[in-house]
Protein backbone atom coordinates (compact mmCIF):
# COMPACT_ATOMS: atom_id res chain seq x y z
CA UNK A 1 0.00 0.00 0.00
CA UNK A 2 2.73 2.20 0.72
CA UNK A 3 4.43 1.21 -2.45
CA UNK A 4 1.17 2.93 -4.00
CA UNK A 5 1.72 5.50 -3.03
CA UNK A 6 5.17 6.10 -3.39
CA UNK A 7 5.21 5.35 -7.21
CA UNK A 8 2.42 7.83 -7.25
CA UNK A 9 4.64 10.85 -5.28
CA UNK A 10 7.70 10.15 -6.84
CA UNK A 11 6.89 10.21 -10.44
CA UNK A 12 4.51 12.71 -9.59
CA UNK A 13 5.37 15.36 -12.69
CA UNK A 14 5.48 12.48 -15.01
CA UNK A 15 2.01 11.70 -14.45
CA UNK A 16 0.68 14.73 -14.94
CA UNK A 17 2.93 15.76 -17.50
CA UNK A 18 1.56 12.34 -19.62
CA UNK A 19 -1.83 13.01 -18.26
CA UNK A 20 -2.04 16.95 -20.02
CA UNK A 21 0.00 15.14 -23.18
CA UNK A 22 -2.69 12.53 -23.23
CA UNK A 23 -5.54 15.26 -22.96
CA UNK A 24 -4.50 17.24 -25.55
CA UNK A 25 -4.23 14.19 -28.07
CA UNK A 26 -7.65 13.80 -26.84
CA UNK A 27 -9.15 16.92 -27.22
CA UNK A 28 -7.63 17.55 -30.91
CA UNK A 29 -8.61 14.31 -32.38
CA UNK A 30 -12.02 14.53 -30.56
CA UNK A 31 -12.52 17.89 -33.08
CA UNK A 32 -11.42 15.96 -35.93
CA UNK A 33 -13.53 12.96 -34.87
CA UNK A 34 -16.72 15.07 -34.70
CA UNK A 35 -16.12 17.66 -37.72
CA UNK A 36 -15.46 14.76 -40.71
CA UNK A 37 -17.63 12.51 -39.26
CA UNK A 38 -20.87 14.80 -39.15
CA UNK A 39 -19.28 15.72 -43.11
CA UNK A 40 -18.89 12.17 -43.87
CA UNK A 41 -22.64 11.46 -42.80
CA UNK A 42 -23.67 14.22 -44.46
CA UNK A 43 -22.22 12.49 -47.86
CA UNK A 44 -23.47 9.18 -47.27
CA UNK A 45 -27.07 10.53 -47.32
CA UNK A 46 -26.85 13.16 -49.83
CA UNK A 47 -29.25 12.75 -52.13
CA UNK A 48 -26.50 12.45 -55.06
CA UNK A 49 -24.98 8.85 -55.15
CA UNK A 50 -21.62 9.69 -55.94
CA UNK A 51 -21.24 11.66 -52.85
CA UNK A 52 -22.85 8.85 -50.95
CA UNK A 53 -19.84 6.01 -52.52
CA UNK A 54 -17.87 8.66 -51.27
CA UNK A 55 -18.80 8.85 -48.03
CA UNK A 56 -19.04 5.21 -48.08
CA UNK A 57 -15.51 4.37 -49.05
CA UNK A 58 -14.31 6.65 -46.39
CA UNK A 59 -16.37 4.87 -43.73
CA UNK A 60 -14.78 1.42 -44.77
CA UNK A 61 -11.77 2.35 -45.60
CA UNK A 62 -11.25 4.14 -41.65
CA UNK A 63 -13.46 1.84 -39.84
CA UNK A 64 -12.33 -2.09 -41.12
CA UNK A 65 -8.70 -0.56 -40.49
CA UNK A 66 -6.69 -1.18 -36.71
CA UNK A 67 -5.57 2.12 -35.20
CA UNK A 68 -2.84 0.89 -34.93
CA UNK A 69 -2.09 0.30 -38.76
CA UNK A 70 -3.56 3.57 -39.49
CA UNK A 71 -0.60 5.36 -37.41
CA UNK A 72 2.37 3.24 -38.99
CA UNK A 73 1.05 4.29 -42.30
CA UNK A 74 0.51 7.62 -41.20
CA UNK A 75 3.84 7.82 -39.88
CA UNK A 76 6.33 5.52 -41.07
CA UNK A 77 4.54 5.14 -44.72
CA UNK A 78 3.56 8.96 -45.47
CA UNK A 79 7.36 10.29 -44.16
CA UNK A 80 8.41 7.44 -46.60
CA UNK A 81 6.57 9.27 -49.28
CA UNK A 82 8.28 12.49 -48.56
CA UNK A 83 5.77 14.44 -46.81
CA UNK A 84 6.65 16.13 -43.42
CA UNK A 85 4.57 15.05 -40.92
CA UNK A 86 5.07 15.40 -37.34
CA UNK A 87 4.04 12.67 -34.52
CA UNK A 88 1.22 14.91 -33.45
CA UNK A 89 -0.20 15.30 -36.96
CA UNK A 90 -0.29 11.74 -37.44
CA UNK A 91 -1.22 10.45 -34.41
CA UNK A 92 -4.44 12.97 -33.50
CA UNK A 93 -4.92 12.50 -37.30
CA UNK A 94 -5.65 8.93 -37.23
CA UNK A 95 -7.68 8.79 -33.77
CA UNK A 96 -9.60 11.46 -34.81
CA UNK A 97 -10.48 9.86 -38.81
CA UNK A 98 -10.90 6.56 -37.07
CA UNK A 99 -13.54 7.40 -34.81
CA UNK A 100 -14.68 9.85 -37.14
CA UNK A 101 -15.77 6.74 -39.28
CA UNK A 102 -17.86 5.88 -36.22
CA UNK A 103 -19.10 9.13 -35.67
CA UNK A 104 -20.27 9.44 -39.58
CA UNK A 105 -22.25 5.74 -38.82
CA UNK A 106 -23.85 7.18 -35.74
CA UNK A 107 -25.36 9.70 -37.24
CA UNK A 108 -26.63 8.77 -40.56
CA UNK A 109 -28.59 6.40 -38.41
CA UNK A 110 -29.55 9.02 -35.75
CA UNK A 111 -30.61 10.56 -39.53
CA UNK A 112 -32.69 7.48 -40.67
CA UNK A 113 -34.37 7.93 -37.02
CA UNK A 114 -36.15 11.32 -38.07
CA UNK A 115 -39.32 10.22 -40.13
CA UNK A 116 -39.19 10.81 -43.96
CA UNK A 117 -42.47 13.66 -43.25
CA UNK A 118 -39.89 15.90 -42.05
CA UNK A 119 -37.66 16.24 -44.63
CA UNK A 120 -40.78 16.39 -47.26
CA UNK A 121 -42.09 19.31 -44.89
CA UNK A 122 -38.95 20.93 -44.82
CA UNK A 123 -38.52 21.19 -49.12
CA UNK A 124 -41.83 21.90 -49.78
CA UNK A 125 -41.46 25.02 -47.56
CA UNK A 126 -38.89 26.09 -49.85
CA UNK A 127 -35.57 25.30 -47.84
CA UNK A 128 -32.68 23.69 -49.88
CA UNK A 129 -30.84 20.29 -48.87
CA UNK A 130 -28.51 22.01 -46.99
CA UNK A 131 -30.31 24.13 -44.56
CA UNK A 132 -33.07 21.12 -44.26
CA UNK A 133 -29.84 19.12 -43.33
CA UNK A 134 -29.07 21.94 -41.08
CA UNK A 135 -31.82 23.22 -39.12
CA UNK A 136 -34.40 20.86 -39.79
CA UNK A 137 -32.48 16.82 -39.60
CA UNK A 138 -29.30 17.10 -37.64
CA UNK A 139 -30.56 18.80 -34.49
CA UNK A 140 -33.21 16.13 -33.97
CA UNK A 141 -30.67 13.31 -35.48
CA UNK A 142 -28.03 14.80 -33.09
CA UNK A 143 -30.33 14.09 -29.79
CA UNK A 144 -31.26 10.75 -30.73
CA UNK A 145 -27.28 10.05 -31.21
CA UNK A 146 -25.80 12.04 -27.82
CA UNK A 147 -25.79 8.26 -26.07
CA UNK A 148 -23.94 6.56 -28.84
CA UNK A 149 -21.45 9.75 -29.67
CA UNK A 150 -20.60 9.85 -25.76
CA UNK A 151 -19.80 5.90 -26.07
CA UNK A 152 -17.27 6.85 -29.11
CA UNK A 153 -15.80 9.64 -27.47
CA UNK A 154 -14.85 7.12 -23.93
CA UNK A 155 -13.90 4.58 -26.67
CA UNK A 156 -11.69 7.59 -28.24
CA UNK A 157 -10.09 8.37 -24.81
CA UNK A 158 -8.95 4.52 -24.43
CA UNK A 159 -8.09 4.30 -27.88
CA UNK A 160 -5.47 7.54 -27.19
CA UNK A 161 -3.03 5.08 -24.80
CA UNK A 162 -2.24 3.19 -28.67
CA UNK A 163 -1.23 6.12 -30.08
CA UNK A 164 1.60 7.02 -27.45
CA UNK A 165 3.56 4.03 -27.40
CA UNK A 166 3.70 2.95 -30.64
CA UNK A 167 6.18 4.08 -32.98
CA UNK A 168 5.01 8.10 -32.64
CA UNK A 169 6.94 7.98 -29.53
CA UNK A 170 4.15 10.51 -28.29
CA UNK A 171 4.54 11.02 -24.16
CA UNK A 172 1.22 10.04 -23.29
CA UNK A 173 0.12 8.86 -20.06
CA UNK A 174 0.49 5.08 -21.24
CA UNK A 175 3.97 5.94 -22.57
CA UNK A 176 4.73 8.00 -19.08
CA UNK A 177 3.99 4.60 -17.31
CA UNK A 178 5.79 2.11 -19.49
CA UNK A 179 8.58 4.83 -18.88
CA UNK A 180 8.52 4.93 -14.89
CA UNK A 181 7.50 1.35 -15.13
CA UNK A 182 11.25 0.60 -16.83
CA UNK A 183 12.61 1.93 -14.04
CA UNK A 184 10.79 0.98 -10.80
CA UNK A 185 9.49 -2.40 -12.35
CA UNK A 186 6.81 -1.74 -10.22
CA UNK A 187 4.29 -2.61 -12.79
CA UNK A 188 1.05 -2.64 -10.75
CA UNK A 189 1.16 0.35 -8.69
CA UNK A 190 2.62 2.26 -12.39
CA UNK A 191 -0.46 1.04 -14.41
CA UNK A 192 -3.00 1.20 -11.61
CA UNK A 193 -2.18 4.96 -11.49
CA UNK A 194 -2.25 5.37 -15.52
CA UNK A 195 -5.56 3.52 -15.36
CA UNK A 196 -7.04 6.26 -12.76
CA UNK A 197 -5.69 9.12 -15.49
CA UNK A 198 -7.69 7.62 -18.17
CA UNK A 199 -10.66 6.83 -15.60
CA UNK A 200 -10.97 11.02 -14.96
CA UNK A 201 -11.00 11.41 -18.56
CA UNK A 202 -13.56 9.04 -19.17
CA UNK A 203 -15.91 9.82 -16.11
CA UNK A 204 -16.02 13.65 -17.19
CA UNK A 205 -16.47 12.38 -20.19
CA UNK A 206 -19.49 10.62 -18.79
CA UNK A 207 -21.04 13.42 -16.70
CA UNK A 208 -20.65 15.97 -20.07
CA UNK A 209 -22.75 13.25 -21.78
CA UNK A 210 -25.67 12.62 -18.99
CA UNK A 211 -25.87 16.74 -18.72
CA UNK A 212 -25.99 16.65 -22.73
CA UNK A 213 -28.63 14.34 -22.61
CA UNK A 214 -30.71 15.70 -19.83
CA UNK A 215 -30.33 19.24 -21.73
CA UNK A 216 -31.82 17.79 -25.04
CA UNK A 217 -34.00 15.36 -24.01
CA UNK A 218 -38.01 15.28 -25.30
CA UNK A 219 -40.08 16.13 -22.54
CA UNK A 220 -43.23 14.26 -23.31
CA UNK B 1 -38.79 -21.77 -6.43
CA UNK B 2 -37.55 -22.57 -9.46
CA UNK B 3 -35.58 -19.21 -9.84
CA UNK B 4 -33.71 -21.73 -6.62
CA UNK B 5 -33.73 -24.81 -8.67
CA UNK B 6 -31.95 -23.38 -11.57
CA UNK B 7 -28.72 -21.43 -9.40
CA UNK B 8 -28.17 -25.01 -7.38
CA UNK B 9 -28.58 -26.57 -11.07
CA UNK B 10 -26.08 -23.70 -12.62
CA UNK B 11 -23.82 -24.09 -9.39
CA UNK B 12 -23.14 -27.91 -9.64
CA UNK B 13 -22.40 -27.84 -13.50
CA UNK B 14 -19.93 -25.16 -12.76
CA UNK B 15 -18.16 -26.94 -10.01
CA UNK B 16 -18.57 -30.14 -12.25
CA UNK B 17 -16.62 -27.94 -15.13
CA UNK B 18 -14.19 -26.79 -12.73
CA UNK B 19 -13.62 -30.48 -11.52
CA UNK B 20 -13.42 -31.81 -15.02
CA UNK B 21 -10.71 -28.86 -15.87
CA UNK B 22 -8.76 -30.02 -12.93
CA UNK B 23 -8.60 -33.46 -13.95
CA UNK B 24 -7.74 -32.75 -17.49
CA UNK B 25 -4.86 -30.50 -16.00
CA UNK B 26 -3.62 -33.09 -13.93
CA UNK B 27 -3.58 -35.81 -17.00
CA UNK B 28 -1.63 -32.89 -19.15
CA UNK B 29 0.78 -32.50 -16.39
CA UNK B 30 1.90 -36.62 -16.11
CA UNK B 31 2.34 -36.66 -19.99
CA UNK B 32 4.67 -33.81 -19.93
CA UNK B 33 6.21 -35.62 -16.86
CA UNK B 34 6.32 -38.69 -18.52
CA UNK B 35 7.63 -37.46 -22.66
CA UNK B 36 10.40 -35.60 -20.57
CA UNK B 37 11.32 -38.31 -18.26
CA UNK B 38 11.52 -40.46 -21.49
CA UNK B 39 13.39 -37.93 -23.28
CA UNK B 40 16.12 -37.35 -20.62
CA UNK B 41 17.33 -41.01 -20.01
CA UNK B 42 18.39 -41.06 -23.94
CA UNK B 43 20.54 -38.64 -23.85
CA UNK B 44 23.83 -38.16 -21.45
CA UNK B 45 23.31 -35.49 -18.92
CA UNK B 46 23.50 -34.99 -15.69
CA UNK B 47 19.93 -35.65 -13.96
CA UNK B 48 19.34 -32.69 -11.20
CA UNK B 49 17.30 -33.06 -7.88
CA UNK B 50 13.73 -32.63 -8.63
CA UNK B 51 13.13 -29.17 -6.43
CA UNK B 52 16.01 -27.29 -8.17
CA UNK B 53 15.43 -25.25 -11.34
CA UNK B 54 17.15 -27.71 -13.35
CA UNK B 55 15.35 -30.62 -12.19
CA UNK B 56 11.93 -28.67 -13.13
CA UNK B 57 13.00 -28.02 -16.12
CA UNK B 58 14.01 -31.58 -16.98
CA UNK B 59 11.26 -33.10 -15.81
CA UNK B 60 9.08 -30.86 -18.00
CA UNK B 61 11.37 -31.35 -20.85
CA UNK B 62 11.88 -28.19 -22.21
CA UNK B 63 13.59 -24.72 -21.60
CA UNK B 64 11.52 -21.77 -21.96
CA UNK B 65 14.06 -18.75 -23.17
CA UNK B 66 13.34 -15.18 -23.57
CA UNK B 67 15.23 -13.78 -26.73
CA UNK B 68 15.23 -10.10 -29.28
CA UNK B 69 13.35 -10.98 -32.50
CA UNK B 70 14.62 -8.15 -34.03
CA UNK B 71 18.08 -7.90 -33.19
CA UNK B 72 20.47 -8.95 -35.64
CA UNK B 73 23.02 -10.90 -35.43
CA UNK B 74 21.96 -11.32 -31.71
CA UNK B 75 18.40 -12.43 -32.00
CA UNK B 76 16.46 -12.43 -35.13
CA UNK B 77 13.60 -14.01 -36.82
CA UNK B 78 15.38 -15.48 -39.91
CA UNK B 79 13.09 -14.74 -42.74
CA UNK B 80 13.77 -17.63 -44.82
CA UNK B 81 13.14 -20.27 -42.21
CA UNK B 82 11.08 -18.43 -39.92
CA UNK B 83 13.21 -19.20 -37.08
CA UNK B 84 14.83 -17.54 -34.89
CA UNK B 85 18.38 -17.57 -34.74
CA UNK B 86 21.60 -15.45 -33.06
CA UNK B 87 24.52 -15.26 -30.73
CA UNK B 88 22.16 -15.17 -27.71
CA UNK B 89 20.11 -17.98 -29.11
CA UNK B 90 23.39 -20.12 -29.59
CA UNK B 91 23.92 -19.53 -26.07
CA UNK B 92 20.60 -20.62 -24.99
CA UNK B 93 20.88 -23.92 -27.44
CA UNK B 94 24.15 -24.41 -25.01
CA UNK B 95 22.35 -23.84 -21.68
CA UNK B 96 19.32 -26.31 -23.66
CA UNK B 97 22.21 -28.99 -24.31
CA UNK B 98 23.37 -28.91 -20.63
CA UNK B 99 20.61 -30.47 -19.11
CA UNK B 100 19.24 -32.22 -21.99
CA UNK B 101 16.32 -30.83 -23.18
CA UNK B 102 14.56 -28.78 -25.94
CA UNK B 103 15.20 -24.77 -26.09
CA UNK B 104 12.17 -22.85 -26.80
CA UNK B 105 12.25 -19.32 -27.92
CA UNK B 106 10.33 -16.54 -26.90
CA UNK B 107 10.30 -13.33 -27.96
CA UNK B 108 11.34 -10.57 -25.04
CA UNK B 109 11.51 -6.98 -25.85
CA UNK B 110 13.85 -4.72 -24.01
CA UNK B 111 10.40 -3.57 -21.87
CA UNK B 112 8.75 -7.23 -20.85
CA UNK B 113 12.03 -9.00 -20.65
CA UNK B 114 12.23 -8.47 -16.43
CA UNK B 115 8.06 -9.47 -15.60
CA UNK B 116 8.57 -12.26 -17.48
CA UNK B 117 10.93 -13.78 -15.16
CA UNK B 118 9.30 -12.76 -12.16
CA UNK B 119 5.74 -13.98 -13.51
CA UNK B 120 7.84 -16.87 -14.53
CA UNK B 121 7.10 -17.17 -18.32
CA UNK B 122 10.41 -18.02 -19.26
CA UNK B 123 12.80 -19.70 -17.26
CA UNK B 124 15.80 -17.55 -18.74
CA UNK B 125 16.45 -14.34 -20.32
CA UNK B 126 19.00 -13.98 -22.99
CA UNK B 127 18.55 -10.43 -24.92
CA UNK B 128 21.29 -8.38 -25.38
CA UNK B 129 20.77 -7.31 -21.56
CA UNK B 130 23.05 -5.31 -19.76
CA UNK B 131 24.17 -6.02 -16.41
CA UNK B 132 23.05 -3.40 -14.03
CA UNK B 133 22.29 -2.25 -10.10
CA UNK B 134 18.89 -1.77 -11.13
CA UNK B 135 18.02 -4.72 -12.55
CA UNK B 136 20.01 -6.72 -10.33
CA UNK B 137 17.41 -5.64 -7.54
CA UNK B 138 14.92 -7.43 -9.75
CA UNK B 139 16.47 -10.53 -11.27
CA UNK B 140 19.54 -12.74 -10.88
CA UNK B 141 22.33 -12.17 -13.62
CA UNK B 142 24.73 -14.85 -14.96
CA UNK B 143 28.35 -14.13 -15.24
CA UNK B 144 28.68 -11.71 -18.56
CA UNK B 145 29.37 -13.94 -21.41
CA UNK B 146 29.31 -10.88 -24.24
CA UNK B 147 30.77 -7.19 -23.73
CA UNK B 148 29.41 -4.92 -25.83
CA UNK B 149 29.92 -1.39 -26.49
CA UNK B 150 27.87 1.99 -26.70
CA UNK B 151 27.99 3.95 -29.71
CA UNK B 152 25.87 6.40 -31.62
CA UNK B 153 24.29 5.80 -34.99
CA UNK B 154 23.58 8.03 -37.89
CA UNK B 155 22.93 8.60 -41.73
CA UNK B 156 26.09 8.90 -44.30
CA UNK B 157 25.23 12.31 -44.60
CA UNK B 158 24.87 13.05 -40.75
CA UNK B 159 26.73 16.68 -39.22
CA UNK B 160 27.05 14.28 -35.80
CA UNK B 161 30.34 13.05 -34.91
CA UNK B 162 29.81 12.34 -31.04
CA UNK B 163 27.74 12.34 -28.22
CA UNK B 164 28.34 15.94 -28.01
CA UNK B 165 26.54 16.96 -31.21
CA UNK B 166 23.25 15.65 -29.94
CA UNK B 167 22.16 18.32 -28.06
CA UNK B 168 18.56 19.15 -29.94
CA UNK B 169 18.82 16.25 -31.62
CA UNK B 170 16.37 13.68 -31.83
CA UNK B 171 17.83 10.71 -30.62
CA UNK B 172 16.22 6.94 -30.13
CA UNK B 173 16.57 4.40 -28.12
CA UNK B 174 13.92 1.24 -26.47
CA UNK B 175 12.02 1.93 -23.87
CA UNK B 176 13.31 0.20 -20.81
CA UNK B 177 17.79 0.18 -22.14
CA UNK B 178 19.86 1.44 -20.28
CA UNK B 179 20.60 4.09 -23.10
CA UNK B 180 17.87 6.01 -21.77
CA UNK B 181 19.53 6.65 -18.30
CA UNK B 182 23.40 7.38 -20.62
CA UNK B 183 21.42 9.66 -23.30
CA UNK B 184 19.52 11.46 -20.61
CA UNK B 185 22.98 12.07 -18.50
CA UNK B 186 25.61 12.41 -21.30
CA UNK B 187 23.42 14.69 -23.36
CA UNK B 188 20.74 16.28 -21.38
CA UNK B 189 19.79 18.54 -24.45
CA UNK B 190 18.86 15.69 -26.80
CA UNK B 191 15.20 14.81 -27.76
CA UNK B 192 14.92 11.37 -26.00
CA UNK B 193 12.44 9.37 -28.88
CA UNK B 194 11.86 6.03 -26.56
CA UNK B 195 9.79 2.76 -28.94
CA UNK B 196 9.64 -0.97 -28.28
CA UNK B 197 12.12 -2.21 -30.34
CA UNK B 198 15.15 -1.48 -32.09
CA UNK B 199 13.30 -1.70 -35.65
CA UNK B 200 10.98 0.73 -35.03
CA UNK B 201 14.08 2.82 -34.33
CA UNK B 202 15.61 1.45 -37.54
CA UNK B 203 12.77 2.68 -39.45
CA UNK B 204 12.36 6.53 -37.95
CA UNK B 205 16.06 6.80 -39.04
CA UNK B 206 15.41 6.18 -42.14
CA UNK B 207 12.36 8.25 -42.58
CA UNK B 208 13.78 10.77 -41.27
CA UNK B 209 12.14 11.49 -38.11
CA UNK B 210 14.91 11.23 -36.03
CA UNK B 211 18.40 11.58 -36.47
CA UNK B 212 20.40 9.28 -34.52
CA UNK B 213 20.16 5.89 -32.57
CA UNK B 214 22.39 4.80 -29.73
CA UNK B 215 22.88 1.02 -28.40
CA UNK B 216 24.73 -1.19 -28.55
CA UNK B 217 27.85 -1.40 -31.24
CA UNK B 218 26.64 -5.14 -31.90
CA UNK B 219 22.84 -3.84 -32.20
CA UNK B 220 24.07 -0.81 -34.61
CA UNK B 221 26.16 -3.71 -36.45
CA UNK B 222 23.26 -5.76 -37.45
CA UNK B 223 21.31 -2.48 -39.17
CA UNK B 224 24.18 -1.40 -40.96
CA UNK B 225 24.18 -4.63 -42.65
CA UNK B 226 20.91 -4.21 -43.53
CA UNK B 227 21.61 -0.37 -44.59
CA UNK B 228 24.98 1.06 -45.61
CA UNK B 229 23.86 4.34 -45.88
CA UNK B 230 24.37 4.35 -41.88
CA UNK B 231 27.63 4.46 -39.68
CA UNK B 232 28.86 4.65 -36.26
CA UNK B 233 30.40 7.38 -34.79
CA UNK B 234 31.73 8.60 -31.59
CA UNK B 235 33.81 7.04 -28.98
CA UNK B 236 32.62 4.69 -26.83
CA UNK B 237 29.70 5.79 -24.67
CA UNK B 238 29.44 2.37 -22.27
CA UNK B 239 30.72 -0.50 -21.82
CA UNK B 240 27.85 -2.86 -21.54
CA UNK B 241 28.53 -6.85 -20.57
CA UNK B 242 25.43 -8.50 -21.18
CA UNK B 243 24.23 -11.01 -18.81
CA UNK B 244 21.53 -14.26 -18.45
CA UNK B 245 18.47 -13.25 -16.69
CA UNK B 246 17.46 -15.18 -14.12
CA UNK B 247 14.74 -14.94 -11.25
CA UNK B 248 15.22 -13.36 -8.04
CA UNK B 249 16.73 -15.50 -5.50
CA UNK B 250 17.37 -18.92 -7.93
CA UNK B 251 20.75 -19.13 -6.83
CA UNK B 252 21.05 -22.78 -7.64
CA UNK B 253 20.32 -21.55 -11.27
CA UNK B 254 21.75 -18.73 -11.47
CA UNK B 255 25.35 -20.79 -11.19
CA UNK B 256 24.48 -23.11 -13.40
CA UNK B 257 23.66 -20.90 -16.12
CA UNK B 258 27.05 -18.89 -15.44
CA UNK B 259 29.41 -22.38 -14.96
CA UNK B 260 27.65 -23.41 -18.25
CA UNK B 261 28.37 -20.59 -19.96
CA UNK B 262 32.00 -19.96 -18.98
CA UNK B 263 32.52 -24.15 -19.97
CA UNK B 264 31.71 -22.59 -23.34
CA UNK B 265 34.32 -19.78 -23.29
CA UNK B 266 36.83 -22.20 -22.19
CA UNK B 267 36.18 -25.00 -24.76
CA UNK B 268 36.16 -23.02 -27.80
CA UNK B 269 32.68 -23.40 -28.17
CA UNK B 270 32.01 -19.69 -27.57
CA UNK B 271 34.83 -18.42 -29.86
CA UNK B 272 33.21 -20.28 -32.82
CA UNK B 273 29.48 -18.58 -32.09
CA UNK B 274 30.94 -15.49 -31.80
CA UNK B 275 32.84 -15.75 -35.35
CA UNK B 276 29.77 -16.98 -36.85
CA UNK B 277 27.76 -14.55 -35.79
CA UNK B 278 29.49 -11.54 -34.92
CA UNK B 279 33.12 -11.67 -35.64
CA UNK B 280 32.42 -11.59 -39.22
CA UNK B 281 30.49 -8.00 -39.49
CA UNK B 282 33.23 -5.93 -37.33
CA UNK B 283 36.45 -5.30 -37.61
CA UNK B 284 37.88 -6.27 -34.45
CA UNK B 285 37.95 -9.00 -32.35
CA UNK B 286 37.21 -9.99 -29.04
CA UNK B 287 37.92 -12.62 -26.70
CA UNK B 288 35.79 -14.00 -24.15
CA UNK B 289 34.74 -11.60 -21.59
CA UNK B 290 37.00 -11.88 -18.31
CA UNK B 291 34.95 -9.27 -16.65
CA UNK B 292 33.18 -10.96 -13.42
CA UNK B 293 29.51 -10.16 -12.25
CA UNK B 294 30.86 -8.40 -9.50
CA UNK B 295 33.04 -6.25 -12.01
CA UNK B 296 29.97 -5.51 -14.13
CA UNK B 297 27.86 -4.77 -11.23
CA UNK B 298 30.77 -1.94 -10.27
CA UNK B 299 30.40 0.04 -13.41
CA UNK B 300 26.95 1.16 -12.94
Amino acid sequence: MTELWQVLTDHFPEFVSGFWVTVRIVAISFVIAMVVGTIVAALRIAPLKPLNWVGGVFVEVFRDTPLLVLLFISFAGLRRAGLDVSAWVAGTASLGLYTSAYVAEALRSGVFAVERGQIEASLSLGLDYPRTMRYVILPQAARTVIPHLGSLTIAMIKNSAVVGPSLLALPDLLYQARLINSRTFATTEVFFWAGVGFLILTLLATVAVRRLEARYAIHR
Amino acid sequence: MSTRLWRTLLALALAVAALAVAACGDDDDDDGGGNGGGGDQAADVKQFPADTTMGKIQERGEITIGVKYDVPPFGFENPQTGEVEGFDVEMGRIVAEELGVEPKFVEAISDNRIPFLQRGTVDLILSTMTINQERDLEIEFSEPYYIARGRILVPQDSDIRGIEDLAGKRVCTALGSTYEETIREEAPEADLQLVDTYSECLELLQNGAIDAISTDDVILTGMIIQDDTLKMVGDELTVEPYGAGIKEGDKEFQRFVSDTLEAAQEDGRWEDIYQEWVGQYVPQDQQPPDMTLQEALALG
